[in-house]
Order: C-alpha cells, then structure tokens, then sequence
C-alpha cells in the first residue's frame, strides 16, 4: 500500500511541471504552434478515451466521432451567445437550461457534453455491447452514421449540413491540457484497480471472466460510458478552437484518424495514444503545406493508412507496446466449438 | 532378410505446441492389412498423432514413413493424394452441405470421375442409408448415420490407410456394435487402419496390434491378448 | 401522392439498388465465412472498378466487352494482392486486427484514388447502347436498368451454380463451415481463400460499373458506405448462408429505397442512418438473419 503514493505523487509533479511548460509555451509560441499544441490535446483526449474502451477492455468500437458530435454540438449550443442566436437560427435555451437569455460559461457546458455522450453510450451500449467483436464495430460505425444523419437533418437545432459557425473562442491551452490531465489519471485509476483488471481479463478471454464471477455487461458498459464522456468533452474542446463546426467533421475519417494514432501509439498502454497522437499530428502538420502547394489531396491521410498497415503487418502492438503473448494456443482454438465462430452474440 | 515394409512408420516423432510437447519420441508401425489400436487417457496424444500423420501437424523431431517413404515434409493435401485418410473426432462432416456433397468432397484430390462414381457406389452400398438420405442436409442425421457419413467420405479418397479418431464416441452400444462389423468389412477389402479409442474393450476386441499412449509417449505396446492380461490395462481400461 | 406507377417506379428503383448490393454481398459472403474477415477494403474495389472502367471504356475507347473483361480481370487480381500481401500474414490472429487492417486498405486505395485520379466526383457517362429510355404508362426506364438486372441475376446464378456444383465451389462452402476440418482433409485452404477473394473482388469492380452507369457520378469516396452496407446485406440475410447473402442484398436494397420514397421528402437524408437502423434491429432481434443458421444444427 505505501507503494501506491510515490505514483500519485509523479501525477502531481507532473502536473505542476506540465502547466508550467504550457504557461512557458503560451508566451512563447505563435498562434499557429500554439494552435497545434490544443489540437494534440484534445486529440490526446479522445485518444485516451479510445484506450480505455478499445485497448483496455477490448471493445473495438468505431463509433467514437459520434460521441464527439455529440459534445460538440451539446456544449456549442449551450455556450453560444444570446445576442447572435437569432442571426445564426439557432433555438434558445428551454427554461430547465437557464431560459432564453442565458448561455452557460465553458466548464460546465463541457461537462454537459460530456455527460450527454456518455447518456447516448448507455443507450447506445446496452444492446451493442453484447454483440461479438467485429459486428460490434460495424454497429459502432452504424451507430455514429446515425448520430451524422442527424446532425445533418435536425436542423433547427443543429443547422445542417451548413453547421454552426462563430463559436466562441474558449479553448486555450490550460482547459485542454486541464482535461487531458483529467483524462488520463481517471483512466490510469481504472487501470491499475481490481476493476481494470477485471476489464482487461473480459478483452482476454470472456468465458473465462465470466467464470471469475465478473458480470461482462456492467464492466463493458462502464469502460464504454466514461469512453464516451471524455470523448465528448474532447469534441466539445474542439468545437470552441475551431470556431465552426459541420456533421461531415465527425464522421469515420475522424474516428479513423484517432484509431490509427492509437494503434500506431500503441493500444493498451498507458504513453501510447499520445505518442501516436504527437507522432502523427507533427507529420500532419509537416505535409500539411506539401498537400496544398501541390494539390495532393488525400495525401496525408493515406500516409496514416500506409502507417496502419505496416503497424498491423509488422508491429500490431504499437510503437510503445510489447508483444503480449497469446493466452490461448492454437491448440485451443482448433478445438473451440465451430459454432462459436458464427454466433454473433457471445 | 524378410522383414515386410510396414506401410506407416512413425519413428521418434515429438510434437510440440508452443513448448508443451504434446507427442514425445513416439513410435509405432502399422502393417499393411492390420487393424492397429491406439489408446490412452483423454490428452494422452493420440488426436496429435493421428494429425500429424495426415500432415496437418508437424513434428518438431522425429520421421514418419509411409510405403517405404519418408513423407515428415509433405504437407496433407499431398499425404491425402498418396492414399491416407483421416476421419476426425467427432465426425467432422459439413453439416450444412448434403450427404453426397459430403462424400463427393472426399474424393477431392482424385481426377477419375468415373472412378469417383463407382467409389460412390460402393460406399452407398456398405452404407445403404446414406444412400436413402444422398440429397439430406448432413446435419440433420441421426449420430450414427454422421458417423458412418465421415467413414464414408474417408473411403472416397481410395485411402490404403485410414486413421480413425474416436468413432464410437458419442454412439449408442448397439450402433457401436454395428460400426465394428462395419470396421472390419473395411479391413477385407484391403485397407489398413490406425484406430484411436478411448472405449478400450471394443478397441482390443478388432485389434491386431495394440499401443497404449500416456502423457504423449507409448507406454505399452504388445498384441490384444498381450495387452488384455496387464494389470494396467485391466483397471484403468477395462474396469477390473 | 401515390400512384401505382410511382410505387412501381421506386420498387424498380429499389430492385436495381438491391442487385448491386446482393453482388457486392455475394462477394464478401464468401470471405467473411472463411476468414471471419469484414472485408472493408471490399468497397474499395468498388471504386476502382468505377474509375478503371471510366479510363478503359470512356478515355481509352476499349470495347464494351473488352472493358468489362479487363475490370473483372483487374478486380480480381486486386483481390488476390490484398488477399496475399496483408491477410495471409494475419490469419489465426485475433479478428479484430483484420477488420483493423482491411480498414487500413481501404483507406488506402480510397485516397490512393483521391490523389492519383481526382478529389472531385467524375461524370459517368451512360455507355450509349444502354441508355435507351423505355416509356411505359407504369413505368419509365433504360436499358442500363435491364442491364443490371439481367447481368446480376446471371452472375447470382453463374455463383449458385459454381457453388453447387463444382468441386471447387462445395470445397468452398466446405471451407466456410469448417476450415479446421476442410484443412484436415487435405484440401488447400489457401488456394480456396484466394479463389473466393479473387471472385468476390472481380465481381464487386464490375459493381462498380453498374454503379456508374445508373447513378452517373463516381468518386473517391463511392466504396466505403456501399461496402459496409454489403455486410449489412449479409447480416440481414443471414451470416453463414450464400442464398441469404443475395437476398438480404434485395431486401436491403428495396428498404432503402422504399423507406425513402414513402417518407415525406425533408427524410430523404435519412436514408444511410435507416440502413443501420435496420442492421442495429436485425442484430438485436434475429441475430441469425432471415435464413442464418441455427444453432441447433447438430454437430
């Protein structure tokens, strides 16, 4: 037990040394790196949050932009200020949510984003968590098209496909790096609790946790939700940098860029997702202007693609992670029933 | 010097999953025409031998030699073309394909369809229910009628070796009985078979030759009436 | 607001989608039995049979048949390089990492595309001998839908028939229920893995031509929503079953279709989040799909 201090302890030396490298930074730096500087935040946030349901419990779920419109949407909608509501036809706040002359302030509309995603992952979650692995991901994928379709659609609350623009500018440096702080030692809890260990045996072996008295759903369900709710957050973090935001931002090739980070970072650990997140935004950044100057479209995006399969073929647990040896041989899963390998439910 | 070639030898073989040896120094042979037994507790190594005869395992040390041949690097659909057949445990038919597709599939390395069409023939003669049920869905078959489809489609490869795995498992007494008649008719007419059991009376009552495997290594080996009269073997096998 | 002639109309409409998406199923159908292998990089050959077919046929002025020879060719052999380079090497691996992977390749050949060809959607032209309109009191349509109709029927059947009746084709069904038992009978699984990429993926690049010649338009991005929807095909008509791929391409195709044109208008952006409606309800409901097998098979 005395062993456990000295590691909360680094998070607090962390976290002092950590916001004074911001307060340095934020003097220092100029818009432009500054601005990339929250965009590795956020995206570390929503990577992090990745880990805790796909690394660390095993749930590849593909929906996790969604969770991010969500936020995005939530928390725009309740920060965006009174006098323009009229102009951008947005509605005004219901008188449960402060009446139509209130707008909230950033903290609270974050975790209102926040806490929205990780209602809809409960939804959402309690039928499609049951389902095996990879019909559990194109359900996730399904579940985030839906969120899309109606992002684009409701547009008296949402305005479309045209989005919301002049989103105050609330983001800065020490909210996001706040948040990721958060993130992290919340997921870093989870981990290293009997909790996590229960959720990482579910990601080994279900069957076999079951018999260890661990119900999946609620372990599941748990990983999926406060997933979702950084996730929101992160989409909320977003939305005040950018200023503007459209359904078509949230869509797979989000999701998709925040996989390959994690996985390229490696899933599973605790460094990995914000490795993979610097790694891959600073080569974003670098090309960036290559793709312009030279009209390459999609160029970058299919460098992330080229780094996923070269990842998956030849280093699947990421650059930070260690080969973890196979629990069950192949012996094993010659003689698992066939039957298993159809049943879409476990 | 007169010694016939036996048509398998399995000599020193070790298998190994990972580093667990399944299969340790393993050797047996099987005489051409024989009916060779193989027994032993559950994980004793006799389902690792058998595939590893066929060539879907490989042996990490050790040769196997079929014929004369030595065969430890050929891989199976080549082993299933020189004439051995495997009829996995618990039958190990396509339950959603039918009857005859069933068979038809073992004969898929042969290029002689007439010939093909005879062996069809034949196998529907020794077996004149599968010939009732040639267009049913082999899924809904009765336990002992699946049985007989896997020996079946084994013996539509023209095998001049077949290795049994576990046939009565699961079979009523009286339908097991039958299989045995069945087993020998099959020896008749000429072809050699390696028969893994778990149920030893039946086993040593067709045998000509008996191995006893424990722990991946043969720990008796003798001919039935050898092997019946070991204190061993009449506890542990044959219940006193 | 409606009319026989316009529920005929979208029931025809409705029709022609669900053709493409019961070949596009077809094809994944049979990888996704073998390899437990959501096969994203499927809708990938989508496009690429789009766009070859655009610069063989349209710039290069091939012969019709010449062309769709040579996209069946190419598909097929895409498939093969995606079968040999990246799936072989992970399978006995953990499923997710395929879906991971195939996941990679199409993003790969998406923007392969998008960069190579353009970011902006191409026109495709109707080839002229398939765009005869047809006036009827009921109905108004063009040779193209005949086209489709017809060409994907005869390859349903020209796949039923292999399937069936060749020894490749049942060692293939063999392989889908079992590879395990398959492998120890001595067939070569491999070679089976590879014929069923290679045919899957021909014929999802033909789809990519239909798709042009119906929908006029094709872009970087056409394969990826389409491919997916062809695995929601095979859910609905039941994982495991070759004729429930086929017919979970038609049912899907004519929901999809006539959800739309019974909703009133402002829904019609629905129309991709009713898709997976419908495979979320599918999943919850009946798992095993319209003619899935049941578990109570015998083993």
């Amino acid at each position: 037990m005395k062993r456990r201090i000295p590691q909360e302890l680094w998070f607090v030396v962390g976290g002092l040394v950590l916001f004074g490298a911001l307060f340095v930074a934020e003097k220092t730096l100029n818009r432009y790196l500054l601005h990339i500087l929250i965009l590795m935040g956020i995206y570390s946030i929503a990577t992090v949050s990745l880990n805790l349901t796909n690394g660390y419990t095993g749930l590849f779920s593909l929906g996790h932009a969604a969770f991010m419109a969500i936020g995005a949407y939530t928390s725009t909608l309740l920060t965006f200020p009174v006098s323009l509501r009229e102009a951008y036809d947005l509605p005004r706040l219901p008188w449960f949510l402060g009446g139509p002359n209130a707008a909230w302030s950033f903290f609270p509309a974050l975790l209102a984003g926040g806490a929205l995603a990780s209602c809809a992952a409960l939804l959402i979650g309690a039928p499609v968590l049951r389902l095996r692995g990879h019909y559990l991901s194109v359900a996730s994928l399904g579940f985030m098209v839906i969120v899309v379709t109606f992002a684009k659609t409701l547009k008296s609350v949402t305005r479309g496909p045209m989005g919301i623009s002049a989103i105050p500018l609330y983001t800065n440096v020490y909210w996001t790096f706040l948040w990721l702080f958060i993130a992290v030692y919340v997921v870093w809890r989870i981990v290293n609790s009997r909790f996590g260990r229960a959720l990482m045996a579910l990601r080994e072996d279900e069957t076999a946790a079951q018999v260890l008295g661990i119900y999946p759903m609620k372990y599941k369900l748990f990983a999926f939700v406060v997933g979702a709710f950084f996730a929101g957050v992160a989409g909320g973090l977003y939305a005040h940098l950018t200023k503007a935001i459209r359904p078509f931002e949230f869509s797979f090739t989000l999701t998709f860029q925040i996989v390959v980070m994690l996985i390229v970072g490696g899933m599973g650990t605790m460094s990995g997702p914000v490795v993979g997140v610097v790694l891959l935004l600073a080569l974003r950044y670098a090309l960036k202007p290559l793709e312009e100057h030279l009209k390459l479209y999609g160029l970058i995006e299919l460098i992330y693609a080229l780094l996923l399969i070269v990842v998956m073929l030849w280093k699947p647990e990421g650059l930070v992670g260690r080969k973890r040896v196979s629990a069950r041989g192949r012996r094993e899963r010659e003689e698992e029933g066939e039957w298993a390998r159809f049943s879409i439910l476990k | 010097m007169g010694r016939v070639i036996s048509l398998l030898k399995v000599e020193k073989v070790t298998v190994k999953y990972g580093v667990i040896p399944a299969v340790q120094e393993l050797e047996l042979e099987v005489a051409r025409g024989q009916i060779v037994a193989l027994l032993g507790a559950n994980g004793a190594g006799k389902t690792t031998t058998l595939k590893t005869i066929v060539g879907v395992l490989r042996p990490a040390r050790g040769r196997i030699f079929y014929d004369g041949k030595d065969i430890t690097s050929l891989p199976a659909p080549q082993r299933v073309r020189l004439g051995i057949a495997l009829v996995p445990e618990g039958r190990g038919i396509f339950n959603r394909l039918t009857v005859r597709e069933n068979l038809l599939l073992g004969a898929y390395h042969r290029r002689d369809q007439g010939g093909v069409l005879q062996d069809l023939e034949e196998v529907y003669r020794l077996f004149p229910r599968l010939k009732e049920r040639e267009n049913q869905i082999a899924g809904t078959l009765s336990g002992g009628e699946q049985q007989m489809l896997a020996i079946g489609r084994g013996l539509m490869s023209r095998p001049r070796l077949v290795l049994l795995d576990e046939p009565s498992l699961g079979l009523a007494p009286l339908v097991v009985r039958e299989l045995y008649t069945l087993i020998r008719r099959i020896r008749e007419s000429g072809v050699t078979i390696l028969l893994v059991e778990q149920s030893a009376p039946m086993a040593i009552g067709v045998a000509d030759y008996v191995y006893v495997l424990e722990t991946g290594m043969v720990k008796i080996a003798g001919t039935p009436r050898e092997v019946e009269s070991l204190e061993e073997v009449k506890k542990v096998y044959l219940g006193g | 607001m409606f009319s026989l002639s316009y529920f005929l109309q979208q029931s025809m409409n409705g029709v022609i989608l669900g053709c493409i998406y019961a070949l596009l199923a077809l094809g994944m159908t049979v990888v996704y039995g073998i390899l437990r292998l959501i096969n994203f990089a499927h809708g990938a050959l989508i496009t690429l049979g789009a766009f070859f077919m655009y610069f063989v046929f349209f710039r290069f002025g091939l012969p019709f048949v010449a062309a769709l020879f040579l996209v069946l060719g190419f598909g097929g052999v895409m498939g093969l390089v995606l079968d040999l380079v990246a799936y072989r090497k992970l399978r006995g691996g953990p499923e997710v990492a395929l879906l991971i992977t195939s996941l990679g390749f199409y993003t790969f050949i998406e923007n392969l595309t998008k960069l190579i060809v353009s970011p902006q959607p191409y026109a495709f032209k109707t080839p002229e001998f398939l765009a005869t309109l047809y006036r009827t009191p009921y109905l108004t349509f063009r040779t193209v839908d005949v086209f489709i109709i017809l060409s994907s029927l005869l390859i349903m059947l020209a796949f039923h028939l292999f399937v069936k009746r060749t020894k490749l084709g049942i060692a293939m069904r063999a392989t889908a229920e079992n590879l395990e038992i398959a492998n120890l009978m001595g067939i070569e699984v491999n070679r089976v893995i590879s014929v069923a990429f290679v045919l899957g993926s021909a014929i999802a690049a033909f789809t990519g031509f239909l798709w042009g010649a119906k929908y006029g338009q094709i872009s970087y991005d056409m394969g990826f929503l389409t491919g997916v929807k062809a695995f929601v095909a095979v859910v609905v008509g039941g994982v495991g079953s070759i004729p429930g791929a086929m017919l979970g391409g038609f049912v899907l195709g004519l929901a999809e279709v006539l959800s739309i044109a019974v909703l009133p208008t402002r829904f019609a952006e629905y129309r991709d989040g009713i898709v997976f409606a419908i495979l979320i309800l599918v999943l919850l409901i009946r798992p095993s799909g319209i003619m899935g097998i049941r578990e109570e098979v015998r083993v």
